[in-house]
């Protein structure tokens, strides 16, 4: 408990840091929300310096965080120029609809990559193992946009698929049997595309750890003692390989929310991500320090299950 | 121009003459209604406050639901009525008193009389509300007065005469008082009406209203059945049960969306997405338009700012060229615009000498066509003092090597190759051009803050009809007189500018308006204190079963007649 609550402060601290810094780096960078307004012939000037004035722009950094923080105590999270808004409602619904995706394609990437891992560590330098191995580098080396366009493209000439949002037109129409074969089938492209890109790096984890563990002497001692191949492997390599394996899933929690910003604006999927890119080219600074706290946030999540994994696995952490 | 003075009575129908109202009548309301159409944003909307949007997004979701008094047809680009059925402009220009339809009600049934046209004008006019539109309702240096006659009349006191007229009407919604004024009361209006408003309070008297909205997703409008138009035969508009908004940030995500039948209309193609969906077009039902020259506007501009007091000595010393007319002059004759044309844009641009593009009404049709001309650039170098070095280099009158830095916008698909082809027809005239790539914002730090830049190439998007808008741009003291915010002394060509401007802004007779506006073309083309670069087609598509589709260039290119369109089949 005491372990937990430790972490948690850790967390806390970490936030704080999280939402100073980006401040300060937001107040370095030229521009701000009512900046690009000035380029608009129709709009004067005094317009744009009467926006500045209301949201407060105007004032030094020290005052605007003091408001910030102010708000983000209320709840509100702060204020969006461009919405003319509260962040945090703007902020809520979409990181619900990120997670959907985030969630289904690590999902997804962890059922195929653990099993594929292990029998891969079981079967090194056969020939299925090199193909895994030379599939996951093409994999690793293709950015997920490439993917993303590359299913886009499928998906519009073929008529498959969905070709981008959350839900048909008639959703509202639909029973609760098919509302659910709608998200599955507009879920599909982008949570594929996602799982494709987390997929290599979480096989070959799994493939070092799991083969590193089979080497190790009480697994050779087990083989020894004649048990046999699929019990030493689930039952003996996986459990020691988990260390490693535990971290990387507290680094895959991390990114839930920020992972998917780049295929959510390929495929229109209603999340973060196309909030976050137009707040960011817009300058709508307290939009983009929520969703970055929101992913801080998630950051001190995945760490702390990593690390209350870690605990219940490894008796050594226990015993620390 | 519709009016010159006296009482101007149109037919109580909207519809305008021609073709499609022939159409109406031929088939019959009844026959088209129903529906739905689905349209791309860039962006979700930001807001549904008329008095407050400024996003592309916002504005095209709020000009469905909301009128004006007069509505310019974005085809002819003529002034109409709408919801003022008919207006009279008398005391020279001053005063226009325009008279309501009998009957106007707001999409939540309530009535609309002037007393909501007094509460709009009133809001737009509120400095403490900083409405960005309410520059434009400034004439002669003074506010526009609005005064209530009786339910259906309201009288407005201008203190100048306005070339504008009553074009000047368009582009100011009318708002419902009865659900608005309490927030201005309250000194909360322009935050109102955000884009989590309940349809319940939000009421426009546009040809649809809001019935759903799905966060970052879409916006479903339906049909306003309170909406005061109707077609030739006399049905009641617009035809179309349901317009559908979709989110769709990515424009090649938009084409192939267009293309797989999950959006009826498809605007701004790129020149690439339109050819290739003009390949199959007829097998998926599509039908791509090319509407013809727009009004967007790429230039390329030299930093004359007075620079007195800033640490910039080396820029100082380059603007001593760029304020050459011949050096501007020579850059010009230099650039291969049919080249941008060509490789920026497939072909799908239109080469610009003027800053009003063919899309415009209002270009000078006398100004000769532009033409590369490296021959006439050299002899105008040559003419102003500056030689060649034995390696080709251009050097001017002190012998200093000429080069300078190309400031673009980094990322754009059109200006960053734009910048490149121009940096190359520079080259071959021995001028070392280096192209600087920055963020928007960066740019428009420099440009407007710390003018530390020496060229730009910049675009603007989305023209006007009139010229006024845009007037900050040439006037020498305009917010947006980007090449030279900050000046001394003006030359005789740059008060003979603000002075043809003034002159035509309070000019009514149309004729003479032209010839005022010209004459300010021709002085630019000559002086080139902007050098216009090319303008883009207007490119979209829309399924082939859509019908009385009128593409425009002027915004919103497709959706401005939208109560207008229908399915020649019931979809």
């Amino acid at each position: 408990m005491r372990y937990a609550a430790a972490r948690l402060g850790y967390g806390f601290l970490l936030l704080a840091g999280v939402s100073i810094l980006s401040f300060l780096l937001a107040d370095l960078s030229p521009g701000d929300a009512a900046a690009e307004m000035r380029l608009n012939p129709r709009i004067s000037p005094g317009a744009v310096a009467a926006l500045r004035v209301r949201y407060g722009l105007d004032r030094p950094l020290p005052v605007r965080y003091v408001r910030w923080l102010r708000s983000v105590a209320s709840g509100e999270l702060g204020w969006s120029v461009a919405y003319g808004a509260p962040v945090g409602p703007l902020l809520w619904r979409r990181a619900g609809n990120t997670l959907v995706l985030a969630v289904t394609a690590m999902a997804l990437a962890w059922l195929v990559a653990v099993p594929a891992g292990v029998w891969a560590a079981a079967r090194q330098g056969s020939w299925v193992d090199r193909l895994g191995l030379a599939a996951s580098a093409v994999l690793l080396a293709v950015s997920e946009l490439v993917l993303a366009l590359l299913g886009l493209a499928v998906a519009a000439r073929t008529g498959l698929l969905p070709a981008g949002g959350m839900a048909s037109l008639d959703y509202d129409a639909l029973g609760g049997w098919e509302r659910a074969r709608d998200l599955a089938a507009h879920l599909a492209l982008p949570a594929v595309v996602l799982a494709l890109s987390a997929f290599p790096v979480v096989l070959r984890h799994v493939r070092a750890a799991v083969a590193e563990a089979l080497e190790s002497p009480f697994v050779q001692a087990a083989r020894g003692h004649g048990i046999p191949r699929r019990r030493l492997l689930w039952r003996h390599a996986l459990p020691a390989a988990a260390k490693p394996l535990v971290s990387l899933l507290g680094l895959s929690i991390a990114g839930l929310l920020s992972g998917s910003v780049l295929v959510e604006v390929v495929l229109s999927w209603p999340g973060l991500g196309p909030l976050l890119l137009q707040a960011i080219l817009a300058r709508d600074l307290h939009v983009v320090v929520g969703a970055i706290l929101l992913s801080s946030v998630f950051l001190v999540l995945g760490n702390l299950v990593a690390d209350l994994l870690l605990y219940w696995v490894d008796p050594r952490v226990r015993g620390a | 121009m519709l009016l010159a003075a006296g009482l101007v009575a149109l037919a109580g129908c909207g519809s305008p003459a021609g073709k499609p109202a022939a159409e109406a009548a031929k088939a019959g309301g009844e026959a088209r209604r129903g529906g739905r159409l689905v349209a791309a944003l860039g962006s979700e909307p930001r807001t549904f406050n008329p008095v407050t949007a400024v996003d592309a997004a916002s504005l095209g979701v709020i000009q469905a639901m909301t009128a004006n008094l007069v509505h310019i047809d974005r085809q002819d680009q003529e002034a109409r009525p709408a919801l003022a059925e008919s207006w009279k402009v008398d005391d020279g220009g001053r005063r226009y008193t325009l008279v309501l339809r009998p009957g106007l009600r707001f999409s939540d049934g309530h009535p609309a009389t002037a007393d909501d046209v007094v509460f709009s004008f009133q809001v737009y006019l509120d400095e403490k509300v900083q409405s960005p539109q309410r520059d434009l309702l400034i004439v002669g240096g003074q506010p526009i007065q609005v005064r209530k006659v009786d339910d259906r009349t309201v009288e407005f006191r201008l203190a100048a005469p306005y070339g504008v007229a009553e074009r000047l009407f368009d582009g100011f919604a009318i708002l419902p008082r009865h659900l608005l004024a309490q927030a201005y009361q309250a000194g909360t209006l322009a935050s109102a009406w955000g884009i989590d408003t309940p349809p319940a309070k939000l009421a426009g008297l546009g040809p649809f209203r809001l019935r759903e909205r799905r966060a970052g997703e879409r916006l479903v409008l339906e049909r306003n059945p309170f909406y005061w138009k109707r077609d030739a035969a006399g049905a009641p508009l617009p035809y179309l049960d349901e317009l559908v908004f979709l989110t769709v940030p990515n424009a090649d995500a938009q084409a192939l969306r267009f293309q797989a039948g999950e959006l009826d209309v498809a605007d701004r193609l790129s020149a690439e997405s339109f050819d290739r969906l003009s390949r199959d077009a007829a097998r998926r039902g599509l039908r791509l338009v090319d509407a013809g020259p727009g009004l967007d506007l790429n230039f390329l501009f030299f930093n004359q700012n007075d620079l007195a007091g800033r640490p910039l000595p080396a820029l100082r010393r380059r603007q001593e060229w760029f304020r050459q007319t011949a050096f501007r002059q020579a850059v010009s004759a230099a650039i291969d615009r049919d080249a941008l044309v060509r490789v920026v844009y497939r072909g799908r641009a239109t080469p610009l000498n003027s800053h009003e593009t063919p899309g415009s009404h209002w270009l000078d049709k006398a100004l000769p066509p532009p033409r590369q001309a490296p021959e006439e650039a050299r002899r105008l170098l040559r003419g102003a003092g500056f030689s060649w070095d034995a390696a080709g280099a251009l050097r001017d009158r002190a012998g200093e090597p000429v080069g300078f830095t190309l400031l673009v916008v980094a990322g754009n698909a059109e200006r960053g190759p734009m910048a490149t082809l121009i940096q190359e027809d520079l080259r071959k005239l021995g001028m070392d051009v280096r192209i600087a790539a920055l963020e928007l914002q960066a740019v428009l730090d420099r440009l407007f803050t710390s003018y530390d830049y020496d060229a730009c190439v910049l675009g603007l998007d989305g023209g006007d009809a009139d010229p006024n808008p845009s007037m900050s741009i040439l006037l020498s003291d305009g917010s947006h007189h980007f090449w030279r915010l900050t000046h001394g002394p003006l030359a005789p060509w740059e008060t003979e500018v603000d002075h043809l401007l003034k002159a035509q802004l309070a000019e009514r007779d149309p004729a003479q308006r032209r010839r005022l506006y010209d004459r300010v073309q021709e002085i630019v083309m000559e002086q080139r204190p902007l050098i216009a670069l090319v303008t883009p087609k207007v490119l979209v598509g829309a399924r082939a079963a859509l019908g009385n589709l009128r593409p425009a260039v002027l915004d919103d290119h497709l959706l401005w007649n939208v109560e207008e369109l229908y399915w020649r089949r019931q979809r």
